[in-house]
């Protein structure tokens, strides 16, 4: 008997060792089914874009208003529709030196007196010039649309240009420049658009730091007479706003800008290269290779810009994109590798960027032409346009949330006269574009016989060899010799 | 179960009354609204609907950081950071971004003194993902010596590199350890390499129960948002995690006052010669840090100010100048770092500096330049609020630092009512000749 109850007592003992550890096993191994994978997301929610409003006063200026009422600030931006392309050839940079001249002195104010005055409004101004247009963009408290408005009126009607002003903007522009020749995707990108715009206004858009210096008062002065015209600006107004108000006050402070009609010739039309070339930049202090390679697309008011944008980023929009799974997930021959559209009035440049190991580059050069070819000639899964599609959709409102990024989108709206379809349609645009539209754009323009510049130190000389023809350049964009396979330097 | 702790709140300025109308510029009504939860493991929640545009910003904020960490356990709260988004039971190894950037969305964290704070903004459709993917790792975040490695390796390169790319680190973790007395307060945030490489897995998975727990965050959301669904979201991910216990009060012990301390200190890599040089102030929340943030605008924000003026747009003897008020938990601090061309310009900066610090001390500023200062800090008042990213993380930190997320209501017209008086009085309280002033040599 003993021995049967002594037997007994650790039966009962080891079921209750059991049934403590699986009443523990909710908190170790098990989980809730729904941790196990991630949640399905909800329909996408309505995407409705702020709406532009727009009117032109009687002088030629033309206003857009959007209106948001969520912050007690206002974001306004004067475009003057003439960037840099405009400067006369012998005198490039003259748009940008004419720019930020402006705010630089009046009649009335000296530079500091404007830089008090915009501070005083808790405000803070920028100038920036791009190549087809002028942004002059000033963020400032609500109560004061009116003191800034005629701050705005002083400074553009009345820039006095001070001598001593334009020395230490010159100077200011030439350490800019300075600074940027030393930066490797700066060198890059410059070579590349001195190439694609060879023979065309856009090519004054890289210019050299040296001509900065011979730019004259009296240069400033005809620029300025020429181009700043009200019939050839429009401000944007961000803020708890409306268009008829807006209207008013700016009337108030710039019905006094006298309009002179101009005739502007517009942009040749320019064509994609047909043939590849490549480029290399000796910079002796670059660790890594940079490359840069791209061609001349369609102009952002073309029908393709939704397709293409697609298309672009399943190439190359993010990380998760095609070339950085590639170049550097999966090959390791990359740091990094993206692909970008810029555009300008008359035409867009498609361009891929990688900063890669110096002793991959060739084989990185060559696995971006696969990709490219394999975007041409393999039809795109569906699941990855709609991955590229959700990402465009889900992205945008995070990239206009700003007052500065969203008057910068309407600024771009406004300066390339896109219509209303392309903005207030932009999710249905996205939307409507299969894998067929995608694939059609790879076929359609000319991506795989780019212009290719690799910036990196001379060691990479050794790698290139295996191209047919390699031009050298210097980082201001010289061509030295040129290089066939097989040949010595 | 969720307790609703208050109702839907409108925060309204109002502005003050009696004597400091004259010197104020009351601030207009600015409100949005803000909910705050409790869950039963003691996760706050803190709600805000913003329906501007289809996105919404989730926060998670532990409260821990580097003042957390023990003596030869430095960078711990940093790596820890780093680590969550090395896996947990159901989400691969930096899965965590690919998921949020394949919708479009944005992410980071952020290690401070006293907080970490893990973000992303996502398309509102994708809200219930991101509450899947925090929860996942403040449940069964991976901490296995594998990843504790990985992690450690790259921050000690990291940290390399960043002794390459800022000469003057060392100078400035120096300036520190002597403008905050004590060790919690002035060690690094990023910890030393020495003190990384002896950090174990089981220092981290310790560190991880102590203060990444539910009781011990503040989870914030702020977008478009359905408030209910929200809630039932919360509750499905996080109300089964474990509440944990209570992490172990801070020990800081008293704070001796600076003394005043002037040397120079020799760095042959610095590209030029500079002095950092830092007084100690009323800690935040006190009456006279509201008074002594205006001084600080009067002195160095923007670029009509004082300093800036002077050292960069009119004598130009300046290079480089930065600074301002800088807080580590009840510790505030004003800090300034300038740099000149040359060792003439350097004392010539140094001497200028001063005699800033005695102007406003001896003359009262003018109305002007007092209103131009409160609008300046207005705006930057404003830009806290600019996108729901900023909301959530302003929230975040004052539930975090104040315990309620009400208690900012106020701020502004404090700040707005200080007069010319006030800040000549701080000025003359705090900027006075107890300071760190270092010099840098660069022969």
């Amino acid at each position: 008997m003993r021995t049967k109850q002594n037997s007994q007592l650790p039966r009962c003992f080891y079921f209750l060792v059991l049934l403590i550890f699986f009443m523990q096993i909710p908190h170790s191994y098990a989980q809730e089914r729904f941790r196990r994978s991630p949640p399905l997301p909800e329909p996408f929610p309505e995407l409705s874009l702020p709406l532009i409003e727009t009117h032109t006063l009687t002088n030629g200026l033309g206003i857009a208003v959007v209106r948001r009422q969520d912050h007690p600030v206002i974001g306004m931006r004067l475009i003057i529709m003439t960037g840099e392309s405009s400067s006369p050839d012998n005198l490039p940079g003259l748009a940008t030196l004419c720019a930020r001249m402006i705010t630089k002195g009046s009649t009335n104010l000296r530079a500091e007196d404007i830089e008090e005055k915009i501070e005083s409004i808790g405000g803070s101004m920028s100038v920036e010039t791009h190549p087809d247009y002028t942004e002059f963009s000033i963020f400032f408290l609500e109560e004061y649309l009116d003191d800034a408005l005629q701050l705005l009126g002083e400074i553009l009607l009345h820039p006095n240009f001070p001598r001593l002003e334009i020395g230490n903007v010159q100077r200011s522009m030439f350490y800019d420049l300075a600074i940027q020749n030393t930066n490797p995707e700066f060198i890059a990108r410059r070579l590349l658009y001195q190439i694609l715009f060879e023979s065309h206004p856009y090519r004054k858009i890289v210019f050299d730091p040296g001509g900065i210096k011979n730019l004259s008062r009296k240069d400033i002065l005809s620029f300025y007479s020429q181009h700043y015209r009200p019939d050839n600006a429009k401000l944007v107004l961000i803020g708890n706003l409306n268009l008829e108000i807006a209207s008013r006050k700016v009337s108030r402070y710039l019905s006094r800008w006298e309009k002179r009609e101009l005739e502007y010739a517009s942009a040749p039309i320019l064509k994609p290269r047909d043939e590849m070339k490549i480029c290399f930049i000796d910079l002796p202090q670059a660790k890594d290779a940079t490359i840069h390679l791209g061609n001349i697309i369609f102009p952002i008011t073309s029908r393709d810009y939704f397709p293409f944008t697609v298309f672009n980023q399943v190439i190359g929009g993010t990380p998760n994109s095609r070339l950085f799974m590639r170049l550097r997930e999966s090959k390791a021959y990359a740091y990094n590798a993206f692909s970008e559209m810029q555009f300008f009035r008359s035409c867009g440049v498609f361009s891929i960027t990688a900063k890669v190991l110096t002793e991959f580059c060739y084989e990185a050069i060559q696995e971006i032409i696969k990709e490219i070819d394999d975007l041409r000639n393999v039809q795109i899964p569906s699941q990855e346009i709609e991955q590229a599609k959700s990402y465009l959709i889900g992205n945008l409102p995070l990239k206009i949330e700003t007052y500065e990024a969203l008057s910068a989108k309407i600024s771009e709206i406004q300066a390339f006269g896109l219509g209303r379809d392309h903005w207030e349609r932009y999710y249905n645009n996205i939307m409507r574009i299969n894998s067929e539209a995608v694939s059609k754009m790879g076929q359609k323009y000319s991506l795989h016989t780019p212009v290719i510049v690799i910036v990196g130190n001379s060691e990479i000389m050794e790698y290139l060899e295996k191209f047919e023809r390699v031009s050298v350049y210097s980082p201001d964009g010289n061509l030295r010799y040129e290089i066939s396979k097989g040949e010595k330097e | 179960m969720l307790i609703k702790i208050k109702a839907f709140l409108f925060i309204i300025f109002v502005c003050l009354g009696g004597p400091s109308i004259w010197a104020g510029q009351p601030s207009q009504k600015f409100s949005f609204p803000i909910k705050q939860y409790t869950l039963n493991n003691g996760l706050r929640v803190i709600l805000s609907e913003d329906n501007s545009l289809p996105i919404v910003s989730v926060v998670l904020a532990y409260k821990v950081g580097s003042i957390n960490e023990k003596p030869g356990k430095t960078g711990l709260a940093h790596l820890l950071e780093n680590l969550m988004f090395q896996g947990s039971r159901n989400v691969g190894k930096m899965q965590h971004y690919s998921f949020i950037q394949k919708i479009g969305g944005v992410l980071n964290a952020v290690t401070t003194d006293d907080k970490t704070i893990f973000y992303q903004t996502v398309p509102s459709n994708q809200l219930a993902l991101v509450l899947w993917l925090e929860s996942d790792r403040m449940k069964t975040l991976d901490i296995s010596p594998a990843n504790v490695e990985n992690i450690k390796n790259n921050l000690i390169e990291d940290m390399e590199r960043q002794k390459q790319s800022d000469p003057y680190l060392e100078n400035s973790w120096y300036f520190d350890r002597l403008l905050f007395p004590g060790f919690a307060y002035n060690h690094p945030i990023l910890g030393t390499i020495s003190d990384i490489k002896k950090i174990t897995t089981e220092d981290v998975r310790k560190f991880f129960t102590t203060y990444y727990t539910p009781s011990n965050a503040v989870l914030t959301i702020v977008g478009h948002i359905d408030e209910q669904k929200v809630l039932n979201l919360i509750q499905r991910y996080f109300s089964t995690i474990p509440m944990g216990s209570p992490p172990p009060a801070l020990e800081l012990g008293d704070l001796p006052e600076i003394e005043t301390v002037s040397f120079t200190m020799k760095n042959v890599m610095a590209p030029s010669p500079g002095f950092f040089l830092g007084y100690q102030l009323a800690p935040r929340y006190s009456d006279d840090h509201y008074k002594l943030v205006i001084a600080e605008y009067v002195l160095m924000k923007g670029r009509t100010s004082r300093m800036f003026k002077r050292l960069i747009e009119k004598d130009k003897t300046a290079i480089h100048l930065s600074g301002g008020i800088e807080t580590r938990l009840d510790q505030s601090v004003l800090k300034l770092f300038v740099r000149a061309n040359n060792e003439i310009m350097n004392e010539r900066n140094r001497r200028a500096v001063f005699a800033e610090i005695n102007k406003i001390k001896t003359a009262l500023i003018t109305e002007d330049e007092l209103h131009k200062t409160k609008n300046l800090f207005k705006m930057d008042y404003y830009k806290q609020f600019t996108t729901v990213l900023d909301k959530a993380i302003f929230l975040s930190e004052e539930v975090l630092d104040r315990g309620d997320y009400d208690l900012w209501r106020d701020d502004l017209d404090r700040y707005l009512a200080v007069s010319h008086y006030d800040v000549s009085r701080v000025a003359n309280i705090y900027l006075k000749e107890q300071r760190i002033l270092i010099n840098i040599d660069i022969k």
